[in-house]
C-alpha cells in the first residue's frame, strides 16, 4: 500500500528556525547569519561591523565553533555580550543550537544580533537559523574559483563581502570572474568590496547595513 | 553533505508515517532530490542501510529521484536545465532567474505492509 509522506528531510530544522524567527519579530532583533572558510575574516569583520553600528544599535553576538572560546572572548574584550556554541565536531550550526544559546541573552536589549557561523564553505548553506540576512566572505586570498566550487553557498547568500582587498596587488585575484560567475548564480546579491585592515570599503557596507536594519525594526 | 544527519531524519520521517498506518514492514520509499542540494545517493543508501536495521523500515528499497535543476528565463520565457549551473538563457542570453526546479528535497511516499 502506497502512503503519501511528501515531509522535507530538515522539517525539523526548518520547523525550529521559524521558531526562533517568531521569536526574533516578537523582540524586534535583526539577524545576520555570517559564513565563510575559516581564515576568511569574520571576527574582524564583525568587530568592524559593530563599530560602525553600535551607536545606533544594540549589538550582541552568537560565536559557533567546533571548540574553543577565542571569538566570544575577542568580543566580549570589546563589551559587546557574546555566547560561544562549540559544537564539538558539527561543521555548522543548526536552528536548535541557536534556540539554546538565546537563553544566555537578554534578547530586550538586542536589536541586532550577529551570529558567526563555523568556517566552511558548504554546509551552513542547507541549515537555517531564523535570520534576516545571510552575509558570505570571500578573502582574496583565497581565490577566484571559489563561487564555481562551492556554487550553493554563493546562490544561497544575500550579500557578499570582498574582504581583505587589501591584498589585491598581491594575487591574481580576478574580480570580474567573481563577478560573472556570481551575478549568474545569484542575480539579486549584492556586493561590497572592503578591507578589515585598512577600512576601505567599509563606510559603504556599514551605511547599507543600517538602512537595512532601519527598515526591518 | 550531512548524509548521515539527513539518513536519521529520513528513518525518523518514514517510521513516523510507517508506524501511524500500522504497517508491519516499508517496503520502499521513494526520496525526491533536487540537484541543487549535492546529497550524495550512494552515502545515503550506506547510512540507511546501517539505521534501518532492527526497524520496520530495514531492507527497504530506497529510491533516490534526483530532480533536474530548471530555470526559466524572466525576460523571454524560455526554460532549460542548467546543468553545470549555467543559467544563461538560450533563447536571447539574459540570465534565468526562475527556478522550476532543482531545489526539492524531501520524503515522497513509502510503501508498507
Amino acid at each position: 500500500m502506497k502512503v503519501d509522506v511528501l515531509e522535507n528531510i530538515l522539517s525539523v530544522n526548518e520547523k525550529l528556525a521559524e521558531e526562533n524567527r517568531d521569536l526574533f519579530d516578537k523582540k524586534k532583533i535583526f539577524v545576520i547569519n555570517l559564513m565563510a572558510s575559516p581564515g576568511a575574516g569574520k571576527t574582524s569583520f564583525i568587530l568592524k561591523t559593530i563599530a560602525g553600528i553600535k551607536d545606533k544599535f544594540e549589538v550582541a553576538v552568537i560565536e559557533g565553533d567546533v571548540a574553543s572560546q577565542v571569538d566570544a572572548e575577542k568580543i566580549k574584550a570589546h563589551g559587546i555580550p557574546s555566547v560561544q556554541i562549540n559544537t564539538g565536531g558539527a561543521c555548522h550550526l543548526e536552528a536548535n543550537m541557536i534556540k539554546n544559546a538565546l537563553e544566555h541573552l537578554d534578547l530586550d536589549n538586542v536589536d541586532v544580533l550577529v551570529i558567526e557561523n563555523v568556517g566552511n564553505l558548504v554546509c551552513p548553506a542547507d541549515f537555517k537559523l531564523g535570520e534576516d540576512l545571510k552575509v558570505l566572505i570571500l578573502s582574496i586570498p583565497e581565490g577566484d574559483d571559489k563561487p564555481l566550487k562551492y556554487p550553493l553557498m554563493f546562490a544561497e547568500t544575500d550579500v557578499l563581502i570582498l574582504n581583505k582587498i587589501d591584498l589585491l596587488e598581491l594575487s591574481d585575484f580576478d574580480q570580474d570572474k567573481v563577478k560573472d560567475v556570481t551575478h549568474k548564480l545569484n542575480p539579486d546579491l549584492r556586493t561590497f568590496k572592503l578591507s578589515c585592515k585598512s577600512d576601505e570599503g567599509v563606510k559603504e557596507w556599514v551605511d547599507w547595513l543600517i538602512s537595512r536594519i532601519d527598515e526591518a525594526i | 553533505m550531512h548524509e548521515l544527519g539527513i539518513t536519521e531524519n529520513i528513518v525518523s520521517i518514514v517510521l513516523k508515517h510507517g508506524e501511524k498506518e500500522g504497517a508491519k514492514k516499508i517496503t520502499k520509499i521513494t526520496l525526491r532530490i533536487g540537484e541543487l542540494t549535492q546529497v550524495v545517493g550512494d552515502c545515503i543508501q550506506f547510512y540507511f542501510d546501517q539505521l534501518s536495521k532492527d526497524t520496520i523500515a530495514e531492507n527497504a528499497e530506497l529510491i533516490i529521484e534526483y530532480i533536474p535543476i530548471r530555470v526559466r528565463c524572466a525576460d523571454c520565457g524560455s526554460e532549460k536545465e542548467a546543468s553545470n549551473y549555467d543559467f544563461t538563457c538560450p533563447s536571447c542570453g539574459a540570465i534565468c532567474t526562475e527556478f522550476i526546479s532543482g531545489r526539492e528535497f524531501l520524503v515522497d511516499d513509502i510503501e508498507v505492509e
